[in-house]
Formats: structure tokens, C-alpha cells, sequence
């Protein structure tokens, strides 16, 4: 009984102590950066267990809200420079744009059609978006492990200037280093997405997830995202993030 | 650029620069395919008997980008057919404007520079404009492929390209010093459809006059909330329209047809504006002539497209007002000939590897129906077969009736590297 009274008093202790914005904010903070790059590995797998492999090169300059990012297949050789410019903004959702060699013409993405998948992955075009905490209100829910690493659980539920197919979402922050461990994106009570983040490492003093799983609850279907030749703060130039440069191939 | 010399030329510089990316190779990409087409018709037209048509394409893309500002862009196309719409004669193309489809081909050569929010590209490259699908009345610098009409495929122009992107907003200019045709069916293949004639009465191609004058065009596009783009173009239409001079010979009448591309000025516009429900978009423009024999017309397209789940959907109307009857005898216009329609295309991704596609155009007269169905499947990295159903039916005096012979079966099997 006293166990059970002590676990009490700590989560009412750390639920009125701790403000979630707070902890959020110094996620944010630890991961700001000048510039990222990196190649990602993809493995579809559907609900048959059938395996797809797809590549990418990922770059992005700015961080969070201010962010810009091009995400370019190189992989398989038949979407090889189909590519995606996603620029976020801090106030309100990103404006993307997919530019498709065959057709030599970029297709900007409406936004509500983000919940579609991206190019067959697992990931919506609305999951490629940079998180920004200015965007979401945030409830602390509990503490939680995942992967052995102590968590804090957090609800995030997009602001009205956010347009989302998720109506909240669950998040679980490692108090270890502020990395994400997990995070549940829900459409009322429905799970439409499970992203889980692992092999987190220390690059450059930026603890990153090296993998990330991200489950489609529906489809029973993930996509694994292996994140190899990870750089930060490598020197990129604004003008590759335009919907000109998109149409650049190389 | 017109003279073997010139192409040779233009040949050894690809090569050297595809040679020289060994020394670049972290700022080279290539890509390309190895295609093999084999198209079923299960009726014979009365100027082609042939039932099966076979065809195969290789096509090779490098990119090379020698500093941060700089990128070199080269394509070339190598073909063989069944059915000579492909040159029998080996000769690396540069002109586009054979009436068969060279058995080589560059297909793109160009040089684009930039710094900042400026861009500067010359050479032999694509440019697209406007936002509509299928119709899309201000894409004037975008010839076409159309030896198979409902199957085709752009061309690239020999154009200066200068674009300005700051922000919101982005301005573009193009001048383009030579003329490229779009490519329409051969007289003697089912998808040209003849008139029929009277005896007595025969028809002799008495080839193209093709002008000789520069093209230019600017565009201003503003991305927001709305997107929308103003867009001019000065040249000439890239779809021919005929002249018909009657000759008496000894054996009859003989009536030279001979292809023009006449003088066109187009203003027009588009806009794209986003609704939770769906995404609507329009486009429009009005071609004027200072050639009497060419029509003046506006065009102007109205779709919906919306994406859910794994479905994505296009539904529009395209039409037509022509402001000006002009005195040629006939034209090749599938940009006209697919307004006054019903126009929609739907897809399906099964899942990662396979999906399905449909696309249909229906006259508002009903005197013309194109239906295309498509499962497309992709196996392991490198292949992909594609199963294609092609259903036309209608009238002969309409636009997509004439080709009601043309029904079809396809099987695509690509390897891309």
C-alpha cells in the first residue's frame, strides 16, 4: 500500500513540477542545427511479410519551424530523382512540392492529401514535416520506459494552425538526453501510425536515432528507415531549396 | 545546330562530358532504361493492316555537376521497331523534326548555371508550364511525340531558359531560336486517319513548311494559400494545321496536303487553390493569329483532384470557344480535339510494388470515349511490367471516334538501371 502511495505522490510530484512545453522545447533545442545530411536505407515490409527496399538522400538546412529539407530517391533505379522539397514554417503547416523527372514537372502536395503514403513507404507525406513545438499543446501523462530507457509520456494535440490527419498524439521522450524513444499518432481513439526510434547515438552532440520504425496500424505494414553517412552542419546553400533546384537531378 | 557537323559535335561534347564524370563522381548521376513495347490491335485500319507492333527504347540521363553553380544535363535515346515508325538510317538526331522517330537520338543537352535565386539554362531541355493534366492550354513550349496519339511523349526545345525564384514568387523568361515541331502520325499508320476520297482523287504529303522565326515566352507564378501564374507566349503552335492545293494529273486529281505551323500569340493563366475536401484547379488561355488560316480560340480546363488512402482522383472539364474560324483546311490538335470533354484519371497502390491506374475522356456529345486501364508491377529493384488496355469508340468526324480502330493491348517490360 505504501508502494503504491509513494508511486502516487512521485507522478503528482512530476506532472505539477514538470511543464511538458518545457521539456519539448529542450528536445527542440538539443537537435538544432545548422544543416543535416544523411542517405536512408528503407525496408517496406507489408502485412504479407514481403520486403521492398527504397533509398534516399536527405538534406535539410535550418532547423524545426525554419527548416527546409530535400528528399531525393536514389533507389530503386526506376523513382531514381523523384524528389520531395518540404518547406516548413513555424506558425503553420509546410508547403511541399514532389517533383517527378518522368514528367519534368513538380506537383505541389494539398494538404489534405497528406495523409497519403509517401511513394509507398509507411511514411505520410504530413510524417516528413519537421515538428515544431510552437505548433502543438502538450499534456504530461506519465513516465514510462521504452527500450529500458526511462520516458516522459507526453500528449500533443496541433493548434488550429496546424492541419493534421492526426487529432493528438502520444510522445515519449528519453530523460536521459531528450531524444524521442517513441511516438503514436492517433485519429480519435484509432492508432494510424507508431514511430519507434532506436540505435540512438551521440553524432556531433546530437543524440540521433539511427532507425526508425514506423508502423502502419491500419495496413499492418512498417517501414524500416536505417540512417547511414549522417552529417550535421555540413555547408549547404539556401538556393538548393527551391522548387527550381528541385528540378535539378544531381 | 542543324548540320551534321554541328550534331557531332554536340555528340562528342555529351560523350566527353559522360567520360570526364569518372573524374566527378561524387557530383555525377546517371539513370536510364532498357524498354521493350509490344502493342496488340485487334482490328486492322484501312491505311494498316499490321496487328502487332513492336518497339524498344534505351535511354541513358547523366548528370554532371562540375562546381556548386554548374550542372550539365545530357540524354540520349537509341530505338528499333516492328513497324518503321522508327528511321532504318543510323544518324543521332538533334532536330526533332523527322517525320519518323530517329533511331538516335539526343535527347537532351543543355547547361544550366545558378547563383542565388537566379537560374540560367541553355540548350536542348524540357520546359513545362501550367498546372491542369491530360489538357493544358499555356504548356506552349512542350512538343510532343504523337505517332501513337493516345500514347505519347514530350520533346525537348533548344531554348534559353532564364528563372528568377524569390520567395513567393518566381518569374521566367524563355527565348527559343528554333522551331520544334510536334511529331503526328504517319500517313500510312492507323493513327493517321485519312479522309476518305472520291475516286479520281488522291493525296500527296507535300511535306512541312516550318518557320523560321524565334519563340519567346515569360510566366509569373505566386505560391500561396492560391497558387496562380500568369504565363505569354509569341511563336508559333507546335501541332500542325494543313493546306490543300488540288494538282490535275493525268491519272486524276491529285491534292497536295502540306503541313504549316502557324503564328500564335497566347495570354493565359492558372490557379490552383486547396479546400479541405479537395484540390481545384483551372487553367485558360486565348490564342490569337495574324495568320487568317488559323483559328482563334480560348482553351480552358477546370479539374478536382483529391488524394485519399491509396486512391488518388482527377475529374475536370476541358472547352473550347473559338472566337475566330480561320480558312485551313484541317488541323492535328489533340490539345483541341480533348476539349468539350469530360476528362478522368484515377489510381490505386495496391502496395509497394504494384498499382493500378485508369484514364478516361469522354465527349460531351458522346460521339467519342477513351478509356486506358493500367496495372503496373514492379519487380525486384530493377524490372517493372506494365499490362495496358486502351478502349476508343465513337464516331469517325470526331477527334477521339476517328480513332475507334485503335483500340489496344500493351505489355511493357522495362529494366532501369
Amino acid at each position: 500500500m505504501s508502494r503504491v502511495l509513494t508511486a502516487v505522490f512521485n507522478i503528482s510530484f512530476l506532472l505539477l513540477q514538470i511543464d511538458p512545453r518545457q521539456i519539448l522545447e529542450e528536445s527542440q533545442r538539443r537537435t538544432m542545427t545548422q544543416s543535416q545530411h544523411y542517405e536512408g536505407t528503407l525496408r517496406v515490409i507489408d502485412a504479407k511479410s514481403k520486403i521492398t527496399e527504397k533509398r534516399w538522400q536527405y538534406d535539410r538546412i535550418g532547423s524545426h519551424g525554419s527548416s527546409k529539407a530535400v528528399l531525393r530517391f536514389t533507389a530503386p533505379a526506376e523513382v531514381k530523382g523523384v524528389a520531395l522539397l518540404v518547406l516548413n514554417h513555424p506558425d503553420r503547416s509546410s508547403d511541399q512540392w514532389m517533383w517527378t523527372p518522368a514528367l519534368n514537372r513538380d506537383r505541389r502536395i494539398a494538404l489534405q492529401d497528406r495523409s497519403t503514403r509517401f511513394f509507398g513507404t509507411d511514411f505520410s507525406f504530413e510524417d516528413l514535416e519537421e515538428r515544431d513545438t510552437n505548433q502543438f499543446d502538450f499534456r504530461l501523462l506519465s513516465e514510462e520506459s521504452i527500450d529500458g530507457a526511462s520516458c516522459w509520456k507526453v500528449q500533443s494535440t496541433p493548434r488550429q494552425t496546424k492541419v493534421s490527419q492526426y487529432t493528438h498524439s502520444y510522445l515519449w521522450i528519453r530523460e536521459d538526453n531528450y531524444a524521442f524513444a517513441q511516438i503514436e499518432n492517433y485519429n480519435k481513439d484509432q492508432l494510424v501510425r507508431r514511430a519507434h526510434y532506436s540505435d540512438i547515438r551521440n553524432d556531433q552532440g546530437i543524440w540521433t536515432a539511427h532507425q526508425i520504425d514506423m508502423h502502419d496500424a491500419k495496413r499492418n505494414s512498417h517501414t524500416i528507415l536505417r540512417i547511414e553517412k549522417l552529417q550535421y552542419n555540413v555547408p549547404m546553400k539556401d538556393d538548393a531549396f527551391t522548387r527550381e533546384a528541385l528540378s535539378r537531378e544531381s | 545546330m542543324g548540320g551534321t557537323g554541328n550534331v557531332r559535335a554536340l555528340t562528342l561534347l555529351l560523350f566527353v562530358l559522360l567520360a570526364t564524370s569518372n573524374c566527378y563522381s561524387q557530383t555525377y548521376t546517371q539513370r536510364g532504361f532498357l524498354e521493350t513495347k509490344n502493342t496488340f490491335y485487334p482490328q486492322e485500319a484501312p491505311n494498316d493492316r499490321a496487328h502487332t507492333v513492336g518497339e524498344s527504347l534505351f535511354r541513358y540521363e547523366g548528370f554532371l555537376s562540375p562546381t556548386s553553380s554548374v550542372q550539365l544535363a545530357g540524354a540520349l535515346d537509341f530505338r528499333i521497331d516492328t513497324h518503321r515508325q522508327v528511321d532504318r538510317d543510323f544518324q543521332l538526331s538533334w532536330q526533332d523534326r523527322e517525320i519518323r522517330r530517329p533511331l538516335g537520338e539526343i535527347r537532351r543537352l543543355s547547361a544550366t548555371y545558378h547563383k542565388g535565386p537566379l537560374t540560367f539554362e541553355m540548350g536542348k531541355h524540357f520546359i513545362r508550364w501550367g498546372k491542369s493534366d491530360i489538357v493544358t492550354p499555356t504548356d506552349r513550349f512542350a512538343p510532343r511525340d504523337f505517332l501513337a496519339v493516345v500514347d505519347n511523349d514530350f520533346l525537348a526545345v533548344t531554348a534559353a531558359r532564364f528563372n528568377f525564384e524569390k520567395g513567393t514568387n518566381t518569374i521566367e523568361a524563355v527565348w527559343s531560336p528554333r522551331f520544334t515541331p510536334s511529331r503526328i502520325p504517319i500517313p500510312n499508320q492507323r493513327w493517321a486517319v485519312l479522309p476518305e476520297l472520291p475516286p479520281g482523287i488522291t493525296l500527296r504529303d507535300a511535306g512541312a513548311a516550318f518557320p523560321g522565326g524565334p519563340q519567346s515566352g515569360a510566366r509569373w507564378n505566386h505560391t500561396g494559400a492560391i497558387e496562380y501564374e500568369l504565363s505569354f507566349y509569341q511563336g508559333f503552335n507546335h501541332l500542325p494545321s494543313f493546306d490543300a492545293v488540288p494538282r490535275f494529273t493525268s491519272s486524276g486529281i491529285q491534292v497536295d496536303v502540306r503541313r504549316f505551323y502557324p503564328k500564335i500569340i497566347m495570354v493565359g493563366g492558372d490557379i490552383a487553390a486547396s479546400t479541405p475536401w479537395f484540390t481545384l484547379k483551372g487553367e485558360a488561355a486565348q490564342f490569337n493569329s495574324s495568320d487568317d488560316r488559323a483559328d482563334e480560340y480560348a482553351l480552358y480546363v477546370i479539374q478536382l483532384e483529391r488524394q485519399s488512402g491509396e486512391w488518388f482522383f482527377v475529374g475536370g472539364y476541358a472547352g473550347e470557344a473559338i472566337t475566330r474560324p480561320g480558312t485551313r483546311v484541317a488541323d492535328f490538335a489533340p490539345d483541341r480535339g480533348l476539349t468539350k470533354t469530360l476528362l478522368g484519371r484515377a489510381g490505386y497502390t495496391i502496395d509497394a510494388n504494384r498499382n493500378i491506374v485508369f484514364e478516361a475522356a469522354v465527349r460531351q456529345n458522346g460521339e467519342g470515349v477513351w478509356v486506358k486501364s493500367e496495372y503496373s508491377h514492379l519487380l525486384g529493384l530493377h524490372w517493372r511490367a506494365t499490362l495496358n488496355l486502351t478502349l476508343i469508340s465513337g464516331n469517325t468526324g470526331d477527334f477521339l471516334g476517328q480513332y475507334h480502330r485503335n483500340s489496344h493491348a500493351m505489355i511493357v517490360v522495362r529494366y532501369s538501371f
